[in-house]
Order: structure tokens, then C-alpha cells, then sequence
């Protein structure tokens, strides 16, 4: 019974407006008390279950007697204790609250000591920055870290705990650290100076199908080492030459400043890598490609004999570099992609070759190519065309270098950006510089415009 | 090196800093014969004269006017406010003129307030406040808040050699019941430069003033890897300091015994979930006083100022997180 005023000392329940076992919300009136002065609504302190009503209708009490028990810990829907309890009234110690004891229980549980009702929750899922960074880091499946913190979270010393454990080494290959699904792409010209002696297929010609390691002879001065080549660099170097000696090659090279790329790269890779999409400037490059192939149609063509194939469907080769070669998976009809799709696509297709999950229909139809070995550096390459396509794009490095930039005043400034090269090799045949020259500022201009 | 109180190496670096150099004075309001409220100027009448210590009307405004004027012509006046709640009455002087005049005229303004600070003696709403948070709101001042006797002598030493207007915050709680070693002679702390008070692994407690002794006495009861570090300059922040150990512990608590709405904890929370998000383990967390005004009634008092033991807890909370 609440102190109603200075003079009141006791007070009569009119009626209770709540039953026990009713779920009442803070300051909702819980029962009507008539002092002989006025009637006043009595609220309830907090929100929670009205466990029992200790004083009835009609009765008489003084100030400071508990009216009812609230039970301030329940929650919306649960069953209702009474169900289960025999017996309905005492023991005052476990009723949390009681309405006599007006606001007394309304604090929330937050911080200070009584962190019981947080410490229940189960937060095992739940992942700090840190510790989300470090089992990034080192390919760790959260699922198998034990938690120890609150409500199960997994701490930062829990994660390292794990790896200090060696744990995470073993689970580490099993995964397969989905998080660095890296493209690792190279253009489909032979390296001049590899590390493998470059033995002409002249030279060993007769030595075909001699599967043994032929030693050096012990005169010639230096040790070499011979090899006979694998099925697939075979097919390279066949089919690199015949390119070679059938298409007209010419290189076009276009500079372009990937700034807006950078931004918006930098913008949409969060989103995109937690849907599983990494997200490589070569997926700009090659929606840009693809947009404009739509628009210059001759890009998108083969020659066959006297005639050439325009293509209505752009099929995009993109190279991807094996340990022991190099192949070129299709993007089938890549104008219906979006940058997003695109770069799934690329992700999927880098890592199938890699795995050695192509299908062979995945590399067949090409229409267009593009190549990427920029990772070590090189700035510029000059391709040799996937035949029958007539063109190949080859996107290097992107590096920082100073530009002079003209602001809308026309005033020259040296500024920093983010540069690259576009190299594209193109088949005379089919086309004449003017049309690649234009087909490789539209490019460039599409990027250096992006998203505007 | 010399064992001192708090209150004797304030003593000692204004001394110091007045016998090095001429154009050093105080004045406050029953500094001189008197020896001020505290008595940090004790004795001072008679070593330095009435020129160099000067008595003032109980005029605050005048206080903090006539030390801009004087470091305005070359003097470095430290001015002394009996209680650093009376800031209040000279705040037009100290953040429209003290502060913006290099911005203005580029002239610079080499002064020190000295603001004796903070509760915990039932000295009530006009006697206990930490108004540090005013002045970190008024670009041009530097604060700066000792913990340890020694910083509370190198501290003002540098304060006074800076051509800024300087706050210096000294909390009356510490005046003798911190003592410490305190090098004798010409000695500076540099402004800016947060101090590691002890290294640990697990979390972070930043604080300064009355805080870091609570701090460290929590962090040794519990006896876990806590580090705790004592900011000592609160404008400009040590952003290094406080951003290296968030990094490498994860776990930060600010604590204080100023209120908690726009104060330090709240900017320095705010750097750290800028600046080091990533390498976060939990929230940051504020152990403060309330934003209330401090209540002359002991007990009540103490429910408002943060405890040893709160500390204690809001630590071992925050350890489990």
C-alpha cells in the first residue's frame, strides 16, 4: 500500500483491474485503493507477470503492506508459475518486486552488479571485431572456438587460445579459407624468359613421346636440365603459334585512371566479400569491356576465312594462371551480368580451374578475352590473340603515379591516382587501329567515369 | 630525489619555476599572508614579495583578465582559483579572450590556472566539481591533470613554460594523500604524453586525477594482466598511447571522477571505436560520477562519486565480457 499522502496511513483495495497471472506493463494500473479522502490507480512498478495478489478486494490495510508479488523477470507468453505451485501465498523473499515498493524495481538490470539476467542470454554467436579479424586471419571457424566469456561469447583470448592450441592449424586446409578466394589470372602469351628452358618444339621433335628426363651432355659447359612438356603446355605452345602465324597482331594501349574504381571497389567489397563475392578491379574491367563489346560489335567477332562472325552473345574468356599452365574459362553471355555477377563469376571460375572442376563446355565459345597478370608488378604486355577471337584485353598493374589533371577552370594540377594500363592486341584482319583506339577510350572512359 | 606530497611538489615546481625566472608570478585570493586555501603558497610572500604574489579581491573574472593581460606583455602569471567550481565566474576572460588570442592576433598567452578539483570531503555542489570536460570544449587551452606527486610538479613546470594558456587541474583529494620520489630541481613532464602507470595484457583502464590510484588498487587486488594508463594531459590527448594499448588489450574502460555526458571518457570511448574498431573485444565502457551535481550528505556523496570497489567490479565485469 503506497504512501498516498502525508496524513494517510492506511488504505481500502476498490478493485483489482489485474488477475494473478496477468501480464502487466510498467505504470499500467494494477488496482483502483480508496483512501477516505480520493480514490487513487495504483501502476505497476515494472513490467513483468502479477504472480499473486496477497491483499483482496474490499480489505483494509496499512501503508507499507505488499499489495502483490511481480514477477519482473518473466516474459511475455511464458506459462505462468501458478500453474505449477501448490502453494499460493508467502515466502515474500521470492517475489522480486512488490507494488508497495513503488519504482523501487523499476531500473533497468543493465550494468553494476546485477548482470544476472545478461549473463543468461546466450551470446556464443556472438563475434567482437577483433575476434571476427583474427579467425580471418587465420581461417578459423568460429563454430569450433569454445567461448568462455559471457553468455558463452567467444573473447579474444578464447580465439587465441585456439590457435595457440594448434587447433586452427589443422583446421585450416580442411576449410579451405573461403575469405582468400584470390584470382590469380595471367594472359595467355608464353613466357619468354622463364624459369624453364624454353626448348623449341624443333628441337626435341624427334624425342616426342620420350617420357624420361634426358640428362645434359656432361661436356657442354653450365648444367641444364630437360623435361618433356606437359599435355597442356603443349597445347599452349601450339596454340600460341598458331595464333601467332595466323592473325595479324597489332597492340593498342590506352591509360586509365581507375580513381572512381578504386572508391567504389572500396566501397562495395565489405558487402560483396560477406555474400562470398570477392570483388578484384578486374571485374570493373571486365564490365566495362563487356558493355562497350556490346557497343563495338567488330571487338566481339571471329574471322572464318573470308567472312566474319559478329556475335550477338558476348562470351568472356578470362585467363587464370595454373601451376602448370594456363587456362581460359567463358563467362557465357556476360551482357546479362551485373559487376556483382561478373565478379561471382569470375570467383567461381578462377577457383573451379584452379581446383580442376572445369567443365569442358566452361571453356569453350570464348568471344572475347581478357588477361590479368598484374600482381607481380608489369606494366605493360602485348597478348597474342586466343584464336578464332580477333581481340584480347590485358589489364597490368594499377600503380600510383602523378597525373596532371584540368579542373573545370582549365587549370593544370599534379595530382596522385591510381593508373593502369589497358594493352589490347587486336587481329588486322578484321579491324584497323582507328576502331581499337576507339573501342580502348571507350573502355577507359567508362572507368575513369564510374558510377557517375 | 625527495619523498613529497601531491600538494609539496605543486609547491616545489612553482618555486622552482619562480626563482629560474623573474617574469613568473602568482595571484589568487588569499595566496599571499595567507598561503592560500590549500597553503601551496605557503611561504611564498616571504621568499618572493607581494610584487610576485599577489593578493586579489574575490574577483575571478579579474583574476583570469589580468593574467592574460600580464602573459600578453611577456609575463607567465599562474593564477590560483580557490576552487576550480569558481572558474565559472571568470569563464568569458578564459575561453573568448585566453584562448582565442594566438588565433586572433597571433600573440601567444603563457599562462597557468591552477583549478583545485573534485569531491570526496562533503564540500558540495560549489566545492567538489571536475570541470575539466568545460575546457576541452574551448580550442586554444591546453588541460593537463597529475596523478602522482611527481607529474604534479613536472607537469606544471612544463604548463607554465608553455606559450598556451594552460588549465591545470589538481584534485584536492590527492593534495596528501599521494606522495612519491620527486626529482629535485629544474624538472618537466611533457605535455601531451600519457603514461603507462602499469602494463598489462588483458584490458585497459585509462584514467587521470583521483582515478588512476583507484585503478591500480584494483588492478593489483584482482591481480590480473591489466594495464592501466594515466593520461596526465588531457588536451591535446596522447591518441597513440590510448590507441596502442586499446589495440592490444581490446578491452577499455574510461574512468573518472568527473560526470559522464561529453567528458573525457566520452572522447576518448569515441577515438577508440574510430580509430581501433577492429581490434575491439568488447565495448567501451565509462565508469563515472552520474551526471548529477556532487551532494553535500556523506553517504550520498559517496553514492555518486565512483568507488574502489565499483571499480573493482566495473574491471573484473568487463575482464569476463
Amino acid at each position: 500500500m503506497p504512501q498516498m499522502g502525508v496524513s494517510v496511513a492506511e488504505g481500502t483495495i476498490v478493485e483489482w483491474r489485474k488477475r494473478a497471472g496477468d501480464w502487466v506493463e510498467a505504470d499500467e494500473t494494477l488496482a483502483v485503493v480508496t483512501t477516505d479522502k480520493v480514490d487513487v490507480e495504483i501502476p505497476a512498478p515494472a513490467s513483468g507477470r502479477l504472480e499473486r495478489i496477497l491483499v483482496e478486494e474490499g480489505d483494509t490495510v496499512d501503508v507499507g503492506t505488499q499489495l502483490a508479488a511481480l514477477d519482473s523477470g518473466a516474459r511475455p507468453g511464458e506459462a505462468h508459475p501458478e500453474e505449477h505451485r501448490e502453494e499460493p501465498a508467502a515466502e515474500p523473499e521470492a517475489a522480486p518486486e512488490t507494488a508497495a515498493h513503488t519504482g523501487a524495481g523499476a531500473e533497468e538490470p543493465e550494468a553494476g552488479s546485477n548482470g544476472a539476467p545478461t549473463d543468461e542470454l546466450d551470446r556464443s554467436r556472438f563475434y567482437s571485431p577483433v575476434v571476427r579479424r583474427i579467425a580471418d586471419k587465420h581461417g578459423i571457424d568460429l563454430d569450433r572456438v569454445e567461448g568462455t566469456g559471457i553468455g558463452g561469447r567467444v573473447r579474444k583470448r578464447d580465439v587465441l587460445a585456439f590457435i595457440e592450441s594448434g587447433a586452427a592449424a589443422e583446421a585450416a586446409p580442411a576449410e579451405g579459407a573461403p575469405a582468400a578466394k584470390q584470382l590469380h589470372t595471367e594472359s595467355p602469351y608464353i613466357r619468354e624468359a622463364g624459369p624453364e628452358p624454353a626448348a623449341s618444339p624443333a628441337g626435341d621433335g624427334d624425342a616426342r613421346g620420350d617420357e624420361a628426363v634426358m640428362p645434359a651432355p656432361a661436356a657442354e659447359a653450365g648444367a641444364e636440365r630437360r623435361e618433356p612438356m606437359s599435355i597442356m603446355r603443349q597445347r599452349i605452345a601450339e596454340h600460341m603459334t598458331g595464333s601467332r602465324q595466323t592473325a595479324a597482331h597489332c597492340t593498342t594501349i590506352v591509360e586509365a585512371d581507375l580513381s572512381r574504381v578504386v572508391a567504389s571497389r572500396r566501397q562495395l567489397k565489405e558487402t560483396m566479400a560477406q555474400r562470398g563475392v570477392p570483388l578484384t578491379y578486374l571485374a570493373f574491367v571486365a564490365a566495362a569491356t563487356v558493355a562497350e563489346l556490346q557497343r563495338h560489335p567488330i571487338l566481339n567477332a571471329s574471322v572464318d576465312g573470308d567472312e566474319i562472325v559478329y556475335h550477338d552473345d558476348v562470351n568472356l574468356g578470362i585467363a587464370v594462371a595454373l601451376d602448370q599452365g594456363l587456362i581460359v574459362p567463358v563467362i557465357k553471355r556476360a551482357q546479362r551480368l551485373s559487376l556483382e555477377g561478373l565478379a561471382a563469376e569470375i570467383g567461381d571460375l578462377a577457383e573451379r580451374a584452379r581446383s580442376g572442376r572445369l567443365e569442358p563446355d566452361d571453356v569453350h565459345g570464348g568471344t572475347f578475352t581478357i588477361t590479368n597478370p598484374g600482381q607481380f608488378g608489369a606494366v605493360l604486355a602485348t597478348p597474342i590473340i586466343n584464336q578464332p577471337q580477333v581481340a584480347i584485353l590485358d589489364l597490368e598493374a594499377v600503380v600510383k603515379r602523378p597525373v596532371v589533371v584540368t579542373d573545370e577552370n582549365g587549370n593544370d594540377s599534379i595530382s596522385i591516382r591510381p593508373m593502369t594500363y589497358l594493352c589490347m592486341s587486336w587481329d588486322h584482319r578484321a579491324l584497323d587501329g582507328a576502331e581499337a583506339a576507339r573501342f580502348c577510350a571507350d573502355v577507359k572512359q567508362r572507368l575513369e567515369r564510374w558510377g557517375g | 630525489m625527495a619523498e613529497l606530497t601531491y600538494l609539496d611538489a605543486i609547491s616545489d615546481g612553482l618555486r622552482e619555476e619562480m626563482r629560474r625566472d623573474e617574469s613568473v608570478f602568482c595571484l589568487g585570493e588569499d595566496i599571499g599572508a595567507f598561503g592560500g586555501a590549500f597553503k601551496v603558497t605557503d611561504g611564498f610572500i616571504e621568499e618572493f614579495g607581494a610584487d610576485r604574489v599577489l593578493d586579489t579581491p574575490l574577483a575571478e573574472n579579474l583574476i583570469v583578465g589580468a593574467s592574460i593581460g600580464a602573459a600578453v606583455e611577456g609575463m607567465k602569471p599562474v593564477a590560483e582559483m580557490q576552487f576550480s567550481d569558481f572558474i565559472s565566474c571568470g569563464f568569458d576572460q578564459l575561453v573568448n579572450v585566453g584562448a582565442k588570442m594566438h588565433y586572433r592576433q597571433g600573440v601567444a598567452v603563457p599562462m597557468v590556472i591552477r583549478l583545485p578539483s573534485g569531491g570526496g570531503f562533503s564540500g558540495g555542489p560549489f566545492h567538489s566539481q571536475n570541470p575539466e570536460a568545460w575546457f576541452l570544449q574551448a580550442p586554444g587551452l591546453k588541460v593537463v591533470a597529475p596523478a602522482t606527486a611527481d607529474d604534479a610538479k613536472g607537469l606544471l613546470v612544463s604548463a607554465i613554460r608553455d606559450p598556451n594558456p594552460v588549465c591545470y587541474m589538481e584534485h584536492k583529494g590527492l593534495y596528501r594523500r599521494v606522495k612519491g620520489e620527486v626529482p629535485e630541481g629544474d624538472y618537466e613532464v611533457p605535455l601531451g604524453e600519457a603514461r603507462i602507470a602499469r602494463e598489462g595484457e588483458e584490458m585497459t583502464v585509462i584514467a587521470y586525477g583521483s582515478a588512476v590510484q583507484m585503478a591500480l588498487t584494483a588492478a593489483e587486488e584482482l591481480d590480473e594482466s591489466i594495464e592501466v594508463i594515466d593520461l596526465r594531459t588531457l588536451c591535446p590527448l596522447d591518441d597513440e598511447a590510448i590507441l596502442a594499448s586499446a589495440r592490444k588489450t581490446g578491452k577499455v574502460m574510461v574512468a573518472h571522477e568527473a560526470t559522464q555526458s561529453c567528458g573525457v571518457g566520452a572522447e576518448v570511448a569515441s577515438l577508440i571505436s574510430e580509430h581501433a574498431f577492429e581490434d575491439l573485444d568488447a565495448p567501451v565502457r565509462r565508469l563515472t560520477a552520474p551526471d548529477v551535481p556532487i551532494p553535500f550528505s556523506p553517504p550520498l556523496e559517496q553514492a555518486v562519486l565512483p568507488q574502489p570497489d565499483q571499480v573493482k567490479e566495473a574491471i573484473s565485469e568487463l575482464l569476463r565480457y
